[in-house]
């Protein structure tokens, strides 16, 4: 059975039928949305399980002329993220949005089946146009509240992402040009023999362009204005998705197709790690004055990607685990904060830090939960944070990096100023807030289960590490990568 | 120097210009499409092979252009076209609210 194929299509019919479902009933549309749930949970799952050795699908059968797509260990990781990201993030928006609520359920669905697309490719092009799918959807995503602040916010964020995506464009022609051939192992075995300078313009372009969709100071510029203005349940999907889903396509484009000789030989490794740390220094001291809680937790995200571009830039097998375990975990810790903030928001229309003052006491399971993922993204043990930061570091002392390994020290101080001066606001007693709505079983399940799983991987963190240590294998080594696709 | 890959240059980078440069947002939105054309004018330009012809299949000819970038600017043209719409979109909504196109002024009005 092509599951593979199914995890892409899936998506977008259901996309399509809930189009013309909304105008029908709301019953049949709901029925849609929760049938279509389970079944694409239970196609996640039947891959994930399948995905070591890795598989190759050919669309069509048409073998290496056409499109192939490929599961390997680190598609599979972002397979597993779509599933706890994406299940929790439908069940909480089916009651918090209150307008648009079909078109947001519908752009959702378009946008999870362009990341799924993402992962899931071994060609080159077909990665740039599920790029702009995924991307398309998130403009409409941002603006989709109609205020001024989400119209301003979505114009600058699309502007800025599609010069990004023009670049990368340029990059993927010049690279068909070069070799005449769009199948990532094909372009892999060609690509040894280009010069050396060519290659590097290529790489320059494909890092510009991506960087931009991954919000790498200074090309961040549009994402706090976007977190402002979006609706929460897309936050939490943005930050644990969308943005990850570019630094996928990018460490996938440059392990395997330029090589990881290349890579060291240019000293873009060099240059990648120090990247990381310029970014995480910035955004934690942006953080910090920042006092609407949206554009805080924004800060933090970027933050969080600066460490892991340092450690998936070191070049070493640590290095690549620590970086791909930060990634679940960022997603996961990130997630619990926006949807804690979501239900504050929804009770009290509490935006700002003032606005959450007291709040430990009227809502204490909500608020310890908060407490949790903040110390979590901080990085204090025995939360999940804390083993993904340490594999960070024990890699960049490894690959002879002792600046950034200090910084990173540096940097989680730097965070717990500004995640403890939300905490202390949380736990101040105050005496003037009323409900407006109290929130509801369906919105607190799924903001449990997510904290849940910041402490469940931060005890036993073999779970989602025996999927994670095979990521190595396929990068460091593309010649494996190489003879699974042709080979199949 | 070939005479169109020089014209690819120069269209890319007045596109880009025009994109960093311009303070009125329809203007930009026109710089935008400028680059999507340059990118689709170099992918024709990869394609062509001196004397041959459309690529059809017909017993006749033996010499073809090469028909994968010309597949790859049909997508590239809906996709740039989809861009323009979103835009577009956008723009009219910030036209009703603030009555300006200046992109000075409507930073301002935000605080």
């Amino acid at each position: 059975m092509e599951s593979a194929v199914w995890i892409i299509l899936l998506p977008l019919l259901t996309a399509f039928f809930l189009g013309i479902f909304k105008l029908y009933s709301d019953k049949l549309f709901y029925s849609l949305v929760i049938v279509s749930m389970v079944i694409y949970l239970y196609l996640l799952i039947l891959v994930i399980n399948d995905s070591y050795p890795p598989k190759v699908y050919s669309i069509g059968d048409w073998g290496l002329l056409g499109i192939n797509l490929m599961v390997d260990s680190f598609s599979a990781m972002f397979l597993l993220i779509i599933a706890i990201l994406f299940i929790t993030v439908i069940i909480f928006s089916l009651n918090y949005i209150k307008v648009n609520k079909h078109k947001f359920i519908i752009l959702t669905y378009v946008m999870i089946a362009g990341i799924a697309g993402m992962v899931l490719t071994a060609d080159l092009f077909n990665l740039y146009v599920f790029l702009e799918v995924s991307s398309m959807s998130s403009y409409a995503l941002t603006a989709i509240k109609k205020t001024d602040k989400s119209i301003e916010s979505s114009f600058k964020y699309l502007i800025m992402s599609t010069f990004g995506s023009f670049f990368i464009l340029l990059a993927t022609i010049l690279t068909y040009y070069l070799t005449g051939t769009l199948n990532m192992a094909e372009i892999s075995l060609e690509f040894k023999s280009v010069p050396f300078m060519i290659k590097s313009t290529i790489m320059f372009f494909f890092i510009f362009g991506y960087g931009i969709k991954i919000g790498l100071v200074p090309l961040h510029a549009w994402m706090p204005d976007s977190y402002e203005a979006s609706p929460i349940p897309y936050n939490v999907l943005s930050s644990g998705l969308v943005m990850k889903s570019a630094i996928y396509a990018l460490i996938r484009l440059l392990y395997v197709i330029f090589g990881v000789e290349f890579l060291t030989e240019s000293g873009i490794l060099n240059i990648g790690v120090f990247w990381g740390v310029l970014t995480f220094i910035i955004a934690h001291t942006l953080a910090y004055q920042q006092s609407n809680l949206n554009r805080l937790l924004g800060y933090s995200s970027i933050a969080q990607i600066g460490y892991i571009t340092i450690g998936l830039f070191l070049g070493n097998e640590k290095g690549l685990i620590g970086g791909s375990f930060h990634i679940l975990n960022h997603g996961i810790m990130k997630g619990t904060l926006f949807l804690v903030l979501g239900i504050f928001y929804y009770s009290l229309k509490a935006d700002e830090i003032e606005d959450i003052q007291g709040l430990g006491y009227k809502f204490p399971v909500l608020s310890f939960t908060f407490v949790v993922a903040a110390l979590a993204i901080v990085g204090l043990p025995p939360f999940n944070g804390f083993v993904s930061k340490w594999l960070i570091i024990e890699a960049a002392i490894e690959a002879g990096f002792f600046y950034a390994a200090f910084f990173i020290l540096v940097g989680t101080f730097l965070s717990l100023t500004y995640y403890l001066k939300v905490i202390i606001k949380l736990y101040t007693k105050t005496e003037k807030k009323t409900l407006i709505e109290k929130p509801d079983l369906s919105l607190k399940l799924p903001t449990f289960f997510l904290g849940s799983l910041c402490i469940l991987f931060g005890i036993v963190p073999s779970l989602p590490l025996s999927l994670i240590n095979n990521i190595p294998k396929f990068l460091l080594n593309n010649s494996e990568y190489i003879r699974i696709l042709l080979g199949g | 120097m070939e005479l169109p890959y020089v014209v690819v240059i120069i269209l890319f980078c007045l596109g880009i210009y025009t994109i960093i440069m311009n303070k009125n947002l329809i203007k930009i939105v026109v710089g935008v499409n400028i680059v999507e054309s340059s990118l689709i004018l170099l992918l024709i330009l990869i394609s062509f092979k001196l004397g041959g012809t459309a690529p059809i299949l017909d017993r006749k000819y033996e010499l073809v252009v090469d028909p994968i970038p010309q597949a790859l600017a049909l997508t590239a043209i809906v996709i740039g076209g989809s861009f323009i719409a979103v835009m577009l979109a956008l723009v009219i909504k910030i036209y009703k609210r603030y009555g300006t196109l200046n992109v000075d002024e409507i930073r301002k009005l935000r605080g």
